[in-house]
This record gives structure tokens, C-alpha cells and sequence, in this order.
């Protein structure tokens, strides 16, 4: 695989390069603290009702890593991806992007800063702007990259060949084009401002089955090469098991469990993953065992349940689980997760 | 045995590349070739246009030249005859010559008022859908308020402040017209500031001033385009009925609406003028209302076209 | 509105008995108008369904496994419409005789729910009537009793509270909770064949845990065969007895699930397989994918439809059109030209190591 040099090219207002020079390695790229989510709704005779989408989130992604955020509808996943590009303000908790706290930042400042998140959608129809080719939906990030208008079509074709997209689409228009190189176009127009994180908000989900295989790969090789992280959102887990490093469940906009890939899915200690992966249909059957342990549905977010929202639907559930919301706790096994059943690691073992 | 294809790649160079998207023009002629009507429409408008172009030359006569041979023996207007192809008006002004350069009057007034509202129209319903808030309320207030008046008599109410003459004409409709393109736009960039690609556009970081430019206004430019051909046809005949009433463009100068009114008077004895007046009105409406559908038709198919 | 004399009254009166051939799907072919090529979407497919058997219908966009359902039930949208073949529901004709007014036999022999339940509920209808309708229709059922069957049917169907939804609007409840009543509105009059076209996929995992447990428990109970169409290989192994793999409008690989799952007698099978990361085992550095899209239909070149992505295709794949044929075992068919010869059918079990 040839190591091409980062797209990057010094220009004006270039974000720092990648692989963190002059930074400190061990520092997380993505350093998200009790982040909360809440949207309030006013409704006529109603009361003010609190939608808490995402309620006490931490995590942290490192430099060149993956981590795989899960959850059903209603987790939150899909509010905290739009948080972090800024799309939605957070209401409390604060997110730090190499070293900078953006939760305080004034207009200027988030110019910057949001350079440093794109985001890849779930929509590939949607995402480009129909009235526009191929070259002027990159050129656009190229531009606010600062590149001159006259290096586009280059640094287009180089980005193009980064997704194993033929340099000849440049021309074509978005409907012209498959869901699968929709979607690798919008990839390369994400790498086109070179950011350091790069969120993927189901963006495979609606994609055939052939062709998701085809993005993850491609997705892969980026990673490999220009040492971008991801934060990949998927409700589809064996997605998140190849090409997460690291992994969060969301219940209810809560993290219940946290962890690497391996800990989570090979020997899960919340009981909702247990659930989630048991219902993961596969294609070697259950061999005639049952398919599912969990009954009811996800809860209404503005109706949360008392102590740890999971609480109505667990097969494990006593008292305290309906009086005591679990915090996330390390537990035996590695991971991080949040329930009062499952056995705490004992103390100094080293955090994940 | 070699396999056909040794070396697949994940270029999938295999994909039926789509071929180019036959261009605008291309569609254009493809569909007129299809729709005789539009055609006619087509050719009607741009027949118009060239005689308000060059009215002097196809105008046998100056306007408002008042012949002395123009009316018959007992005052009465002459029937269309060799000399003059359309008769005469009560003034002894030959008709042919009127309605082309009434022709020029009404492109004018249609052209140059629909434009005028074309632009406050945008402006507003851009501004108002995009920003939103309180300055969207204010905005949408004053359309709202405008907009409760019937146009017409919005137009007489402004025209007997301001004093007919041609301009005024033209900005008393602009003024009146321009409530409905922003209203449309208002909403039309409601749903666009909520598609994925303005927000994609926005996490890049691209400034509001370009979105808009970049992403928001080549998806009006069919809607303005389409209502800004009914509107022509609309200011037409606003302009026709304030002339009808005789606040409208100032005599002598030749205006349709002016020559329905003076032909409505004289239909007894000279039902010519006021039937080639009114042809020419119905016909240059309905050539416009046509052409702007088959124009929406034509637009339209860029953006609905997308893979759905 | 007289209720139309249901097709095969009596069927939900008498046993029905496993192995009775309910419907078969006779070299139907559908296609659209269109400018070049044959417009067809659906390409001579052929197969059958027994009585109370699960057969899965696979493939992924263009494969024309949705229009299959449609033509079944023949619902194809305009304008295509099936330009060859036939359907037979119990030997008849579809469209035939007894048949030939839908309301016979259409939401009562045969019976169909789609991804989108929102879609196939109507949203300004309450949900009591939209149930109760489909009794009074086909079962001259009278109000009270009509109303009482939905309550038990919604009930059947594991709706918390059935005496209240059936008040509710369907919007207001969960996409599993539409589904739910959608299935109730199916099976509500015993059809012979259920057919589920992408039942699950916009719905959350667990909850498509809960309703094809819902399905395989209610298609158990009255001996109802299923006919599950998915794009999720997962989903249809897991639920199906047979299984049929389209591709390019054609019936690529056909057998028992376990036969084609294990031993894929079709590349395309195969590379599918492989594609899809497993949630145990080991896995590769980068999945196995198929290069290229799959072919959106109406122009069809000479050859294998798939020739064009197959890494073990051969000069014969381009000018031939593989027949659908069985290997060994009796009932596992390809449309491959692999088959018969051992040496490059093993080509096959090749792909998808990376």
C-alpha cells in the first residue's frame, strides 16, 4: 500500500496536520465529558416537557482510532454525532477536540473547530447537492481549506483516487451516480477540509449489502493511511465488530456499556448488549434455540424511567435498579458499564 | 482457464458509468418537438417580443398620428380596409398601428414590473425563510398585509397616490405582485435550510452568505422562473385594466386595456375595435401561461429526477 | 359494500394439510415500458410454495425480488405489468375464473405486509376500523362480533392494551407496534400464503427479534406459509426454510437454507456471504466485497448478469445465459456455469478468504 503524503496542503488557515505533530500522542483527539442533550418542548395545554436525548455521555477517541457508537432509536447516537459538528447545542458537559474546549467557543473559533469534525450521513441521496457536480461539492471543501480554485480539479482527482473512485465522475451530478459512490464522494469531501475526526452517522446503512463492504474498506484505508479517527454510528453490530476499535452501547441517551471491541462483544456485562447481540439475526442460525430474551420497546425519551432506564425490560432488574440510576463502573472483564448487577473489577486495575 | 476478469479492482471500474445527462438546451427542443403546444406558446411569446422589439418597423403607421381621412364621411371610425388593415379608432388613429405598439407597452410594463417584483420578492422570502425569527415575523407580517388587498385595487389605491404614467404602472404592480414570489420562496427555503446537503455545507464550514448563494438559490431559479412567466402574463393584464379604468398609461400613448375601454364604448358601430384588442390580450396571456408550464415541466425534472 | 364471496371460502374451515401446493409462480416475467432494451425487471422466474412451508426470498436493489411480491399479488405499479408467466393460487389461475375479481382472494388467500406499515395502514383511519373492515368484508362478521375478533386478534399479536388501540390512529404508535397490527389485518382472515417484504428493516433489532418471533409463531399456528423477502441474508436464514437467491431478475441459487448456506452453489451467494462481518470468529482485515453495483434492469447484455463482477467468471459466462439448474442433491438448483464441473464449482468455496 503506498503511503501517500496527507492531503493536507499548507494553505492558509491550515488545521494542524495529522498523526499529531507537536502534539502530545497520549492526549485523546475527542475528549467528551458528561455531555447533555436536553430539548424542551412547549406544547399548548401541555406542560414543558423534557426530552433528555442524551443525558450524562462521556467518552474519548484517540488519534487514528475507531470507536463504534450503538443503540437502538431513541439511544441518542444520532443527537450526539449532530452535537458534536455543532448542529445542536449541548446543554450541558463539555467536548474538547485536540485540546480545545468547544462548548465555550464564539463564532470565529467554531469556524476553525469545525474543520477539525466532519460527518458522513446516513442519506446518500440527500447529502450532495443535487445542483451540483461532483467537483464543486469537493471544491467547496477544498475552498474552505483555503485551496485556490485553479489546484481543485487536482485535489479532487487525488481525493477521488483516496475513495477508488474513477478521477472521470468529477463531471457527474449526484444522480448519476450509485448509492455507493454517493457515499465515497461524500467521504472525499470530508477529507477534502482534512479533519481530524471524521463521524460516519449510519453511513452504510442504507447502502446494499455488496456495497456497504466496498465504504467499510474504503473507510478502512483512510484510516491506515492519514491516521483519521472515526466515530462510527451504526445500530447494525457486526458493522461496529469490523471496524471498531473501541465500543459504546447507548440505552435511553445513557452509555450503559464501554469498551474495546472484543470486551463488549465477546463477553458483554450489561444485560442490554447481551439482548442486542442475541438479536442480531445470524446467518448461521441459533440453532433452534430462542431468538430473543427482550420484550417491550426502547422508552419514551421524555418519559425516562426511574433509576437505570433499562430497568422495565431486564431480566436481571431488582430494587435498586428502579431507585438508583448505575453509574458506568469498570467491571470484571475490562469494560466499562453501567449496572448495579454486574460485578465491579476490583480496584487498580488499569482503566481502558 | 483464465478467468474474464483477472483483475477486478475495488475501483469498480465494472459500474455502468452513467453517461453524461443530455444538456438543458437538448431537453428543450426534445420536449417542444413533442408538445406542438408549447411550441406555439413558444413562438407566440417570442413573436411578441420582437414586434415590442421593433415595433417602428412593423408598424405601417406612427400611433398617434391622427389621419385626416381617418374617419368616414359622418365621424364614425373606417372598417378594416386596405389602407388601414385593422380600421381606424374614433380618432381617425389607425388600429393596426396601436396594437403593436400597445403590444411594446404591455411587454414593457409586464417585463420590467414582474422583474422588479421578482427580485423584492426573493429578497424578502429569502431573507425571511433563512433567518427565521423575529425578523421572518416582521417580514411575513408586511406580506401578509399586502397580500390581504385584492391586487387590482391595490394598484388603483397606489396609482391615484402616485399619478398614472408608465412608470408608475410598472412600479405600482411590482409593488403589488411581489407578495406571492416571497411567500413561495419563504417556504420553499424553509424545506432547503432542512436537507441534509445545507447541512452537510454547514458542518464544512461554509459561511450563510454562500450557502445561500450556492446551495439555496439555483433551487429557486425554477420556482421564480415559472412564477415570474405567469407573472408577466398576471402584470399584463393589471396594466390592461388600469388602463381600461384610465388611470393606467397616459393617452395618447397606445395601451390595450385603453383600447378594450375606448372599444367597449364604440362596440355598436366598430366591434373591430375592440375585438383585435382583446384577441391580442387573450392571445399574448395564454401564449405566457403556457410557455411558463411547459417551462416548469422542463425544470422540473432536474430536481425530481434524482434518484428517487 | 357486499362483501365479495371469498375465493377458497372454506379454507380457513378446513385443515390444511402440510405439502399441498398453495401458490406457483409460473416463468413470470414483469417489465416496464421503456426506450431500450426489454424494460424487464423480473426475468422468467419460476417457483412454488407449499402449504405452511417458509421460503426466503433474498437479493439486494435491482434484483427484482419486490416486484415478484407484486406481481403476486398483482399489485405491480403502473405502468409495468407481467409481460409473461402465471400465477396459481390452488391450481388456479390467478386473474381466472373464481379469481378473476382480486377481492377474492387478495388479504384473504393471499395476504401481504411491506417494510413501511405506514404505507399499508391507512394514517387517517383508526385502527379498529381498518381491522374490523377486513372482518366485515370477508368474514360477514357483524359489528360486535367484528369488534371483538380485533380485540382478540390484536391481543394475538402482543398489543399491550388492545381495547384502547383500537382507538388510536396509526401514527401514533411504534414502528413494531404498526407492524404488529399489520400482521393482525393480515392474518385476520387465514390466508394460505402470508408474504412479508422487508417486514424488519426499518425496524430497531430487538424489535425485529420480537416480530419475526410474532410471525414464525402465527404462521405456526395456523399453518400459514410465509414468503420473506430480505435483503438481510441474516434475517431469511433465520427464519426460512428454503431459500431462493435473486439477482439480476433471475433465480440465481435455489435449496434448503442449510444447503445454500453451507455449501453456496453460486458465487454471488457466496461473495454475498462473505461480505457480511460475523459477530463471532475471527475477522479479516478488510471484507470480502463484490466489486461494481448490482445491475438496476430493463437492459440486459447476452450472458450471466453477474459475469461482469464474478472473479471466477469465463468467456462462456459472457455469451451464455446460465439455466437455473439442479447439482447433486435434488432440490439445490444455480443458474451457474460452474455447476457440473467440480473443478471450477470449487473456485466458489474459494472467495471471500481474504
Amino acid at each position: 500500500m503506498n503511503k501517500e503524503p496527507a492531503v493536507t496542503a499548507p494553505g492558509k488557515g491550515t488545521a494542524a496536520t495529522y498523526a499529531g505533530a507537536g502534539r502530545d500522542h497520549f492526549a485523546p483527539i475527542v475528549d467528551v465529558r458528561d455531555l447533555e442533550v436536553h430539548f424542551r418542548s412547549r406544547r399548548a395545554l401541555r406542560a414543558v416537557q423534557t426530552v433528555k436525548a442524551v443525558d450524562g455521555v462521556s467518552f474519548t477517541i484517540a488519534a487514528g482510532e475507531t470507536l463504534g457508537l450503538a443503540g437502538e432509536s431513541g439511544s441518542g447516537k444520532s443527537t450526539i454525532a449532530r452535537t458534536l459538528v455543532r448542529i445542536n447545542r449541548p446543554t450541558a458537559g463539555s467536548v474538547t477536540v485536540a485540546g480545545e474546549d468547544t462548548t465555550r467557543m464564539r463564532r470565529d473559533d467554531l469556524r476553525r473547530y469545525r474543520r477539525r469534525m466532519q460527518m458522513v450521513y446516513q442519506d446518500p441521496y440527500d447529502s450532495l447537492d443535487p445542483r451540483m457536480t461532483v467537483l464543486e461539492a469537493i471544491g467547496e471543501g477544498l475552498s474552505v481549506r483555503g485551496v485556490t480554485r485553479a489546484s481543485h480539479r487536482r485535489d479532487t482527482e487525488r481525493l477521488l483516487d483516496r475513495v477508488k473512485l474513477p478521477a472521470s465522475l468529477v463531471s457527474r451530478y449526484p444522480h448519476q451516480l450509485s448509492g455507493g459512490q454517493r457515499q465515497r464522494v461524500s467521504i472525499a469531501r470530508a477529507l477534502a477540509v482534512s479533519p481530524e475526526v471524521i463521524i460516519c452517522d449510519e453511513a452504510v446503512a442504507a447502502l446494499d449489502v455488496s456495497i456497504r463492504a466496498q465504504v467499510l474498506n474504503v473507510l478502512k484505508d483512510i484510516q491506515d493511511d492519514l491516521k483519521v479517527s472515526y466515530l462510527f454510528i451504526s445500530h447494525d453490530l457486526s458493522t461496529l465488530r469490523f471496524i471498531a476499535d473501541r465500543v459504546a452501547i447507548m440505552y435511553a441517551g445513557r452509555l450503559v456499556e464501554y469498551g474495546t471491541s472484543s470486551q463488549v462483544f465477546g463477553d458483554s456485562r450489561h444485560p442490554y448488549t447481551k439482548a442486542l447481540i442475541a438479536a442480531v439475526p445470524t446467518i448461521g442460525g441459533r440453532g433452534g434455540g430462542p431468538r430473543i430474551g427482550l420484550s417491550g420497546e426502547p422508552p419514551d425519551p421524555a418519559r425516562l424511567p426511574s433509576g437505570c432506564a433499562f430497568h422495565p425490560r431486564c431480566p436481571l432488574a431488582q430494587d435498586i435498579c428502579r431507585a438508583d440510576r448505575p453509574a458506568l463502573r469498570q467491571k470484571q472483564g475490562g469494560q466499562m458499564a453501567a449496572c448495579h448487577m454486574a460485578p465491579d473489577a476490583p480496584a487498580g486495575e488499569a482503566s481502558v | 482457464m483464465a478467468t474474464v476478469n483477472p483483475a477486478l479492482d475495488e475501483l469498480g471500474t465494472t459500474e455502468p458509468l452513467a453517461v453524461a445527462e443530455p444538456r438543458l438546451l437538448h431537453r428543450a427542443l426534445v420536449s417542444l418537438w413533442h408538445d406542438p403546444v408549447a411550441l406555439i406558446s413558444l413562438l407566440v411569446v417570442v413573436a411578441l417580443a420582437l414586434v415590442a422589439i421593433l415595433a417602428p418597423y412593423f408598424s405601417p403607421y406612427n400611433p398617434n398620428h391622427i389621419f385626416l381621412n381617418g374617419l368616414s364621411a359622418d365621424g364614425a371610425p373606417i372598417h378594416p380596409d386596405g389602407t388601414f388593415l385593422l380600421g381606424t379608432d374614433p380618432n381617425g388613429r389607425d388600429v393596426l398601428s396601436r396594437l403593436i405598439y400597445g403590444d411594446r407597452v404591455s411587454l414593457l410594463v409586464g417585463v420590467v414590473a414582474t422583474g422588479l417584483a421578482s427580485v423584492i420578492g426573493v429578497i424578502v422570502g429569502a431573507i425571511a425563510g433563512y433567518v427565521g425569527g423575529i425578523v421572518e415575523s416582521i417580514l411575513m407580517r408586511l406580506t401578509d398585509v399586502v397580500l390581504s388587498f385584492p391586487i387590482l385595487l391595490f394598484c388603483i389605491a397606489l396609482i391615484t397616490v402616485t399619478g398614472p404614467s408608465t412608470r408608475n404602472v410598472v412600479l405600482v404592480i411590482a409593488f403589488g405582485y411581489w407578495t406571492y414570489l416571497a411567500r413561495i420562496v419563504r417556504s420553499l427555503v424553509l424545506s432547503l435550510k432542512e436537507r441534509e446537503f445545507v447541512t452537510a455545507a454547514r458542518t464544512l464550514g461554509v459561511g450563510h452568505v454562500k450557502i445561500l448563494r450556492r446551495h439555496i438559490l439555483p433551487h429557486l431559479v425554477p420556482t421564480i422562473i415559472v412564477y415570474s412567466t405567469l407573472g408577466i402574463a398576471t402584470s399584463i393584464l393589471i396594466e390592461a385594466s388600469l388602463s381600461y379604468l384610465g388611470i393606467g398609461v397616459p393617452v395618447p400613448e397606445a395601451s390595450w386595456g385603453q383600447m378594450i375601454s375606448q372599444g367597449q364604448q364604440y362596440f355598436q358601430i366598430a366591434p373591430w375595435l375592440l375585438i383585435a384588442p382583446g384577441i391580442a390580450l387573450i392571445i399574448t396571456v395564454l401564449a405566457f401561461n403556457l410557455a411558463g408550464d411547459w417551462l416548469t415541466d422542463l425544470l422540473d425534472p432536474v430536481t425530481t429526477e434524482i434518484g428517487r | 359494500m357486499a362483501s365479495s364471496t371469498p375465493f377458497l371460502a372454506g379454507a380457513d374451515a378446513s385443515p390444511v394439510r402440510s405439502g399441498d401446493l398453495v401458490v406457483a409462480v409460473e416463468h413470470v416475467s414483469v417489465s416496464f415500458p421503456s426506450p431500450v432494451g426489454t424494460g424487464e425487471v423480473v426475468r422468467d422466474v419460476s417457483f412454488s410454495i407449499n402449504a405452511g412451508e417458509r421460503v426466503g426470498l433474498v437479493g439486494e436493489s435491482g434484483s427484482g425480488k419486490s416486484l415478484t411480491a407484486r406481481a403476486m399479488m398483482r399489485l405491480i405499479p403502473k405502468p409495468g405489468r407481467m409481460s409473461q408467466g402465471r400465477i396459481l393460487l390452488d391450481g388456479v389461475e390467478l386473474g381466472t375464473g373464481p379469481t378473476a375479481d382480486p377481492g377474492t382472494w387478495r388479504g384473504t388467500a393471499m395476504a401481504m405486509i411491506t417494510q413501511d406499515p405506514l404505507s399499508s395502514l391507512n394514517p387517517l383511519v383508526r385502527i379498529g376500523v381498518q381491522v374490523t373492515e377486513m372482518l366485515h368484508r370477508h368474514r360477514s362478521l357483524g359489528r360486535r362480533e367484528a369488534r371483538a375478533r380485533a380485540v382478540e386478534l390484536l391481543a394475538s399479536v402482543g398489543i399491550p392494551d388492545p381495547q384502547r388501540t383500537l382507538s388510536y390512529f396509526p401514527a401514533v404508535l411504534s414502528g413494531g407496534m404498526r407492524q404488529r397490527v399489520a400482521l393482525a389485518i393480515a392474518i385476520s382472515c387465514n390466508p394460505r400464503l402470508l408474504i412479508a417484504d422487508e417486514p424488519t428493516t426499518s425496524l430497531d433489532v430487538t424489535i425485529q427479534a420480537q416480530v419475526l418471533d410474532l410471525l414464525e409463531r402465527m404462521t405456526a399456528q395456523h399453518g400459514t406459509g410465509v414468503l420473506l423477502i430480505s435483503h438481510d441474508l441474516g434475517v431469511v436464514a433465520d427464519f426460512c426454510d428454503r431459500l431462493l437467491v435473486m439477482y439480476g431478475g433471475r433465480i440465481v441459487e435455489s435449496g434448503p437454507t442449510f444447503e445454500v448456506i453451507d455449501h453456496p452453489a453460486h458465487p454471488y451467494t457466496r461473495a454475498l456471504m462473505a461480505s457480511v462481518p460475523s459477530m463471532t470468529g475471527r475477522l479479516p482485515d478488510r471484507l470480502a466485497s463484490i466489486p461494481g453495483s448490482p445491475p438496476i434492469g430493463g437492459v440486459w447484455s447476452k450472458g450471466c448478469s453477474f459475469a461482469p463482477r464474478c472473479p471466477i467468471a469465463r468467456p462462456v459466462c459472457r455469451d451464455e445465459d446460465p439455466l437455473l439448474v439442479t447439482q447433486d442433491q435434488g432440490d439445490h438448483a444455480a443458474a451457474c456455469h460452474a455447476t457440473g464441473d467440480t473443478q471450477w464449482r470449487a473456485l466458489i468455496d474459494g472467495l471471500g478468504a481474504s
